[in-house]
This record gives structure tokens, C-alpha cells and sequence, in this order.
């Protein structure tokens, strides 16, 4: 049987959206980096419709629209505003070089695979195929922090890694229950503004928002 | 209604430090006074409880939910909270903070509370992962509440680290729920700890396994399990130490509870081994770690910070030594908090009249503080487990537990390290202790109610070394009997 109209669009979705995290890792503009981030929840935004309509849960219209706001518009609108502070900075050097970074994110996204081949065999679900799409994001947003100097890349890395989970919990359950959505929001928009705090103390007090100087603290 | 009582006295703290503008000192004075009613609504959660009967709920779908295991915690964190807020920054009339300073400190001080006392007291453990993350953030507002280079990067890397972490362990809760949908059809209090409880034995070994190990990592960070620890004494050691007192003595022990609860569901399915072998091997990593920066280690408040490293690393590797080990985990989660809230506030007492944070330049300091230099001897004897005082027998009981289940060489490594630990920590005390008074510290200290305070700590510890009173047992055994079935 061919897959369903559902199945398809959910993994075309995980696909575009891991898509979107890679850019992360070749891309060397900061101002790329929000696009992509943009791009990516426009992509999960819609996903939240999809599941919405063929799942028949019209809670997650609301969900999208919440998502929407935070994550396609106030956030990036956000980092932009940093992004122009910080116009000059561009992630020059990261710890792991740009090819080395895409043959890791590749080695990642078939770890997801292995992770996630149970899940995907017990799941009857039609979405169960962008699982394993939605753990590799994780582990893209986890690659950029880890290997990325300017602690603006940091943060982009952790709002990816966020909407890999927001994704693999829509493709996954179709959203989970309503109060721990709302409060999932919630600590993402505190969390975010103060990482955003953060940043210009940095820039303040290093006067650079390279993380590599931040090596005062040993031992 | 007593849940109200618990967490609203915070929450009406963080607002009333919040509306009142320009900062007066009348409002750190009511806050501290409010943080007595959680204490209240402790205990009477801990009689509810040792009375038996059903655990109390409270709220739309069971929200909050203060069994033996809660109410244990909410008094752990209530007392820590109020010892905190009375010895802070805003009563002590000779602090170094601008009035803007002390207004933000009030703030999110009681705020990260409030969201302890929450997440300790959650049914739905993803209410549980959205307060502890919320703890992060709060928490992170005010380490950097004076600016300075090493602050700033402590709380960048607090933030980006510990959100990072417990974002897996959100994933880790996505897993579970996603296996339990599979198996009932999504419904609303599925994630509630109970219902969890219940389905466990029906799920599938499979996925349980991956999502504990992601749990395992995000709650580890945030308890300091190494090797995700990195950020711990770098947050501790820059923290005001009234928040040091806060987050090295409970909030570890929040994070710390969460891997408990889900232990708990998975041991149902999985059998204790799994879990178990885990926990040790972090445990053990945590300590090996953790014993070896004492001894290299130049400043004081780092010094506490690996000790609590030491320790969370003691208690893990206990909650994988079976019903006797998780006893013995909780008897030294109870200790840990009571000794190292009272060490960092003293620490901050240190720093106040030396200016330093290096041992290099302490000494004396029996001389120039005697009431505080005396209570902080006491205290690292406490910590470092020496009788009369608690730990001694919780470490004991915890040796016990490892023999009886034929652990010899594990035991053998893990008094190995508690030697480690004993030698670095009683060579840097005599260095503090004794020696030249440095130039220009002045000698002598008044005994006030700030330094009495500290004594009913001291109390606590001699109590829980000399006798296990009744009420405690029966709860100890109870909280067991809940996790360990």
C-alpha cells in the first residue's frame, strides 16, 4: 500500500526541517542562522496544522498559533536585533571545521536511526517515519553547541534542538497534554530572554561574544 | 489547601519584591517571614503522611500530588528556602548590592523557590520537567548579580549547559509518553506519576530503555553528575551565597528526586538492574572526579562545590544499592542539604571579612571569626563524615547496603575516594583555621542571631548522627517502600 497523503507530508516536514538545522552548520553569517531558525518553524508550524487536521485534534490549531507567535515572529525578531548589534561577528573558526561538521551530522542522523528503530517498529502511526528526522535534529542542535564559538550560534543551536523536540513529541503523540505544552512555552520564552540577557553581558564585559575566552574559571 | 500554602507564600514574596519600587528593606523583612508558612505546610504534609491514608491532591487532573517522597523534599527545600532568605543579602544592612540589585535578588530568589516547591510537589512529570527548568533560569538571573568577568561566564555556561541538559531530559519524557500513548490512546493525566506507575509493567523495554537514558542525562545535569557536572562549581562558587546555600543544598536534591520517580517507573518494567548499573557508574565517575579536584583545589567556595559533586555522586551510587542503598541515599541527601546550606552561607560570611575566595589567603580564621570559623570546622567534619554527626552513619549504612549485596571492590573504590576527599578536605580546613592573621583583617565577631541560626543546622546534623528519630524512620521506609516495589 502506498503511504498516505499524511505519512508523506509529515516526512517531508521532518525532512525540510532538518534541512533548516544543517544550514547551521555551513553557514557562517549570523544573520543565516536566524533564517534558518525562521524557516524551520515556519516548516513545524505548518506541521502543527497537518497533524492537527489529519489527526483530528483541533487543540493543536491552537498550539500552532501560540508556536507561531513565539517562534516565527518574536523570537527571530529578537535575535535579529542582537544580530545587528553584532553585525561584524561571523563564526570564522568553529572548534570543528565546516566538512568535518557535515560527516558528523551525517555519522548523527544514522545514530537517530539506530535510536530509534524500535520506536519506529512498535509505531503504527503514520507519522512514525520523520522520527527518527526529528532525534537527529536533536542531535544537530547539540552538535552546533558544542562545536560553535560565538555564543549567539550557541543559543540558535539550542532553540534548533527545541524544535526537535517539539517535533518529535507532534510526530510522535501529536502533541502532548495542553498544560505541559503551555508551560513548555512558557520556559522556552524565559529561557530564551535570558540567554538573549546573557549575551549582551558578555559582549558588555568581554566586549566579543566568542565563547573561547570564557576560560577565567579552571579547575 | 495546604499546597496553597506551599507555594504561594513564595510566589506572593517574588510579587510583593516586584510592585514595591524603589527596593525598601521592610519587603526583604516580610519575605523572610513568609518563608516560614512552606515549612508550615511541610510538616503537615510529613504528618498526613506518616498517618497514612492516600496521598493528598490537589487541582484540575491531580496536578500536585505530596506523597512521603514529596513531603520529605518540600521540607528539605522549605527550610533551606527560609534559612536562605533570613541569612541573604537584603537583612544584613552592610551588603555590597545597590538597592536595583537587592530588588532582583528578592524577586527571582523566591521565584526559583516557588518553582522548587513545584516541582517537588508535581503529579504530572512533565509539570515536574517545566518547573526544574524554570529553576535554571532563575536561578541564572542572579548568580551574575554583581558583574564581573567570572561571573558572566559562570552564568552563560549555568544557562546554555544546564538548559541543554534538561531539554533531553525532556526528550527522554516525550519517549515515555509516546510509548504510553501507543499503548492506551492519548490521555490527559497520562504523564501523571500514578497512571505512570500503573502502566509501566505493560510497556515496551525497548523505548523505556532509550528515554531513561536521555532522563538519565538532562536530571544528572542539573544534580552535577559528572561528566556533565562542569557547570556546578563554576554556578556555585560565583553565586551570592545565599543562592550557593540554595542551589548546592536542594537543588541538587530536586534534580536528583527526578531521576528517583522515573527510576521508579522503569524499575517496575525493566527490573532494578538496568537502573541501577547506570546509577553507579555515574555515581562512581562523579565521585572519581570530584575527589581529585578537591586536592588540586585553590578556592574555598569551589572547594564546597566538588564536595557537593562528591556527594550526588555518593547518593546516585546509593539509589543503585537497593531498598537498603536508597535508604541510606536519602538519610545523606537529608544531611547534604542541612551541612552544605550552612557551610556556603558561612563561606559568605568569610568572604565578607577577607574579600577572597582563594584558600591562599585564609587563615586565622578561629582567631578573626571565632563563632563562624568554629561552625565551619564542625561543618566540613560533618561533610567529610566523621561521628558524631550524620553523614557518619548514613555513609555507613550505605557501606552496609554495597557489602550485603557482595559490592566488595565498589565499596573498596568508594572508601578509597572518601579518603581522597577526607585528606584534601581536613588539609585545607587547617589551613584556614590556623595560621598568621593577614594584614588588615580585623579580628573578633559579635554572636548574633545570623551566627545562632546556623546552630540549628549544627543540631540537625548531631541529631541524625546520634539518634534516627521515629517520625524520620518511619518516612525513610515509606518513601523505600514507594519507590523500591
Amino acid at each position: 500500500m502506498a503511504p498516505s497523503l499524511f505519512s508523506q507530508l509529515s516526512t517531508l516536514g521532518a525532512c525540510l526541517a532538518l534541512l533548516y538545522g544543517l544550514l547551521l552548520l555551513w553557514r557562517r553569517n549570523l544573520g543565516s542562522y536566524v533564517d534558518a531558525f525562521q524557516g524551520q518553524s515556519v516548516v513545524l508550524a505548518v506541521l502543527f496544522g497537518v497533524v492537527g487536521y489529519f489527526g483530528h485534534d483541533p487543540e493543536l490549531y491552537f498550539v500552532a498559533t501560540v508556536f507561531v507567535a513565539l517562534k516565527v515572529f518574536l523570537m527571530p525578531y529578537y535575535l535579529r536585533r542582537m544580530q545587528d548589534r553584532f553585525a561584524v561577528e561571523r563564526e570564522r573558526d568553529p572548534y570543528l571545521n565546516v566538512p568535518a561538521s557535515l560527516i558528523l551530522a551525517g555519522l548523527l542522523v544514522i545514530l537517530a536511526y539506530a535510536v530509534m528503530r524500535p520506536v519506529v517498529t512498535i509505531s503504527s502511526l503514520p507519522t512514525r517515519s520523520g522520527l527518527p528526522l526529528a532525534l537527529a535534529l536533536v542531535f544537530i542542535g547539540l552538535l552546533v553547541i558544542l562545536t560553535r564559538k560565538k555564543a549567539f550560534t550557541q543559543v540558535v543551536g539550542f532553540l534548533i534542538l527545541e524544535n526537535g523536540i517539539t517535533l518529535l513529541a507532534l510526530l510522535g503523540t501529536y502533541g502532548i497534554p495542553l498544560i505541559v505544552e503551555l508551560g513548555v512555552f512558557l520556559d522556552a520564552l524565559m529561557g530564551f530572554l535570558v540567554m538573549q540577557i546573557f549575551i549582551y553581558q558578555l559582549h558588555g564585559t568581554f566586549e566579543s561574544i566568542d565563547v573561547d575566552q570564557l576560560n577565567q574559571l579552571r579547575h | 489547601m495546604s499546597f496553597l500554602f506551599l507555594i504561594l507564600p513564595p510566589i506572593t514574596a517574588a510579587l510583593l519584591a516586584g510592585l514595591v519600587r524603589p527596593y525598601r528593606s521592610w519587603v526583604g523583612r516580610v519575605n523572610s517571614l513568609l518563608s516560614l508558612i512552606p515549612i508550615g505546610a511541610s510538616l503537615v504534609f510529613i504528618g498526613g503522611a506518616l498517618t497514612g491514608g492516600p496521598a493528598p491532591t490537589f487541582g484540575p487532573d491531580e496536578l500536585l500530588r505530596a506523597d512521603s517522597l514529596s513531603a520529605l523534599l518540600m521540607i528539605c527545600v522549605s527550610a533551606v528556602a527560609a534559612l536562605g532568605l533570613f541569612l541573604g543579602p537584603t537583612l544584613g544592612g552592610e551588603d555590597p548590592y545597590r538597592a536595583a540589585q537587592l530588588r532582583r535578588y528578592q524577586i527571582f530568589v523566591n521565584l526559583f523557590i516557588a518553582a522548587m516547591l513545584l516541582a517537588v510537589s508535581a503529579n504530572n512529570v512533565g509539570v515536574m520537567w517545566v518547573s526544574i527548568e524554570a529553576t535554571t533560569i532563575f536561578s541564572a538571573l542572579i548568580i551574575p548579580l554583581i558583574l564581573t568577568k567570572t561571573s558572566v561566564e559562570a552564568s552563560w555556561k549555568y544557562i546554555l549547559i544546564g538548559s541543554t541538559g534538561i531539554a533531553l531530559a525532556f526528550a527522554g519524557t516525550v519517549l515515555a509518553y509516546f510509548d504510553f500513548v501507543n499503548l492506551v490512546g492519548p490521555v490527559e493525566n497520562a504523564l501523571n506519576w500514578p497512571v505512570l506507575m500503573n502502566s509501566a509493567p505493560a510497556l515496551h523495554p525497548e523505548i523505556i530503555r532509550v528515554a531513561f537514558v536521555f532522563l538519565l542525562i538532562g536530571y544528572g545535569t542539573k544534580a552535577g553528575l559528572a561528566p556533565m557536572h562542569t557547570w556546578l562549581p563554576d554556578a556555585h562558587a560565583e553565586a551570592p551565597a545565599p543562592l550557593s546555600a540554595l542551589m548546592s543544598g536542594v537543588l541538587l536534591a530536586v534534580a536528583i528526586y527526578a531521576m528517583l520517580r522515573w527510576k521508579a517507573v522503569v524499575d517496575l518494567l525493566l527490573g532494578p538492574a538496568f537502573t541501577n548499573q547506570l546509577l553507579i557508574m555515574l555515581g562512581l565517575l562523579s565521585m572519581v572526579i570530584a575527589a581529585f579536584s578537591m586536592v588540586i583545589q585553590r578556592n574555598y567556595k569551589r572547594m564546597l562545590a566538588y564536595s557537593s559533586i562528591e556527594h550526588t555522586g555518593l547518593i546516585c551510587l546509593g539509589l543503585g544499592l537497593g531498598p537498603m542503598g536508597i535508604f541510606a541515599a536519602l538519610y545523606l541527601l537529608i544531611c547534604h542539604s542541612t551541612a552544605k546550606s550552612m557551610l556556603f552561607l558561612l563561606a559568605g560570611n568569610i568572604f565578607h571579612r577577607y574579600h577572597s575566595t582563594q584558600l591562599s589567603d585564609i587563615s586565622g580564621l578561629l582567631k578573626t571569626m571565632p563563632v563562624t570559623g568554629r561552625l565551619f570546622a564542625a561543618g566540613m567534619l560533618a561533610l567529610i563524615g566523621l561521628p558524631p554527626f550524620g553523614m557518619f552513619v548514613a555513609e555507613l549504612a550505605l557501606f552496609r547496603a554495597g557489602f550485603s549485596r557482595q559490592y566488595i571492590w565498589l565499596m573498596v573504590a568508594v572508601l578509597v575516594l572518601l579518603t581522597v576527599a577526607f585528606v584534601s578536605l581536613v588539609r585545607h580546613l587547617n589551613k584556614i583555621l590556623y595560621g598568621p592573621i593577614p594584614k588588615g583583617i580585623s579580628v573578633g565577631e559579635p554572636f548574633g542571631w545570623r551566627n545562632a541560626l546556623l546552630f540549628i543546622n549544627l543540631g540537625i546534623l548531631t541529631m541524625l548522627g546520634l539518634t534516627l528519630p521515629a517520625p524520620l524512620l518511619t518516612l525513610l521506609n515509606q518513601v523505600v517502600g514507594i519507590v523500591a516495589k
